[in-house]
């Protein structure tokens, strides 16, 4: 984010914000339960649309990635690779108690407990699943912190890419995955 | 119906009189065969008991026996009675044979149990891993695989959440928020 001498947003990010604010575009990619939830919040019930919430094909052309729900170490190195590709300012919504603590599969032996040790989390949205009110609640959420110029995970995983990193090699033995250096 | 298990019982018994049949309470056949005898007897299943469709092989881990069986399931599209061929084989440096000439589909179920159970196949050497990736841990299936110490060694919990008990009542304390009143009789102190 760039600041002025008074610290606090430039202009400049300010309309950079509001642009990016308004035109959230989800990566169409769904793990878990959760992803059952994303269509009825994208269609005409609860229509996703008027907050400018679209679905995106690539991760190229997405903002932001939802992980809607458990992961299992097989899928944890490929949604890795997912986030790593989309470009910058990205932003990561977790879903359901899964992400968050393991939910009911915290004592599973191929499921990740807790997201944010393996990439950073700017929302989490909890329940088991989050009805698609929850959803767009958690959407409002992110455009709150990205308003306030605080949805900074992507960032944050920059500069602590080690750290990240640890945690990911941790978990997934075999990794021969190409390093993005942005 | 009942007249259809009846007969086939008697003509599998005398035709293979290698192997025990028994009808099962619950509907269908059961033959216990031994290893050596297995690929004839499902062959001859095939070729003269009209068992064409294997439906399934699944994997019971007997510890105490130490023992795997291998329940192979088939299917009659005529006469529509299940089968099932059971076998038992040794669990430590145990080893199943291969049907993959039989039933090509066999070799998706055998890549299965050689990666959850550790059962290798002769005949289906070194099979592609199905679910599991790269997994170097005791295969996970098997009774005395411990799950939960596993995951605990493997992956992080969330601090404070380790017990995964019921935290509605902290949770409430946390943010002042009120305990609906519907919600106190589940909440625990
Ligand atoms: S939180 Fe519940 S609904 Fe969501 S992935 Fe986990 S088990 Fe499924």
């Amino acid at each position: 984010m760039e600041m002025n001498d008074k610290d606090t947003l430039t202009i400049v990010e300010h309309i950079k914000n509001f642009a990016r604010r308004h035109s959230l575009f989800v990566l169409a990619y769904g793990t878990g339960c959760g992803a059952i939830e994303v269509p009825p919040t994208m269609t005409s019930r609860y229509d996703a649309e008027r907050f400018g919430i679209v679905g995106r094909a690539t991760p190229r052309q997405a903002d932001v990635l939802l992980i809607t729900g458990y992961l299992s170490v097989k899928t944890l190195k490929r949604v890795i690779r997912t986030y790593e590709q989309m470009q910058n300012p990205k932003y990561v919504i977790g879903f359901g108690s899964c992400t968050i603590n393991g939910g009911m599969y915290w004592d599973s032996y191929n499921t990740i407990k807790v997201l944010d040790q393996y990439m950073p989390v700017d929302v989490y949205i909890n329940g088991c699943m989050p009805r698609p009110e929850s959803v767009i609640s958690g959407f409002i959420k992110l455009q709150q912190l990205i308003k306030a110029g605080k949805a900074d995970g992507w960032k944050k995983y920059q500069e602590n890419l080690d750290w990240y990193r640890t945690n990911q090699k941790k978990v997934i033995k075999n990794w021969n995955m190409p390093d993005y250096n942005w | 119906m009942s007249d259809n298990i009846q007969n086939l019982q008697k003509s599998l018994s005398e035709r293979l009189p290698q192997c025990s049949v028994k009808i099962r309470k619950h509907g269908g056949v059961e033959l216990n065969s031994s290893k050596e005898n297995l690929v004839g007897v499902l062959a001859h299943l095939r070729e003269h008991f009209g068992y064409r469709h294997l439906s399934h092989i699944s994997c019971v881990d007997w510890l105490e026996q130490n023992q795997f069986e291998l329940v192979y399931i088939l299917w009659n599209y005529e006469s529509r009675i299940q089968l099932f061929v059971k076998v038992r084989l040794a669990r430590e440096n145990g080893s199943g044979i291969s049907i993959r000439h039989l039933w090509p589909q066999a070799d998706t179920y055998e890549r299965e149990i050689a990666e959850m159970y550790g059962l290798p196949f002769d005949g289906n050497e070194n099979p592609r891993e199905l679910i599991l990736e790269d997994w170097d841990a005791m295969p996970p299936m098997r009774r005395d695989f411990d799950t939960r110490a596993y995951s605990k060694e493997a992956f992080y919990d969330r601090p404070g959440r380790e017990d995964a008990k019921d935290v509605r009542s902290v949770i409430s304390g946390r943010s002042g928020e009120e305990i609906p009143e519907i919600a106190i009789p589940y909440t625990r102190k």
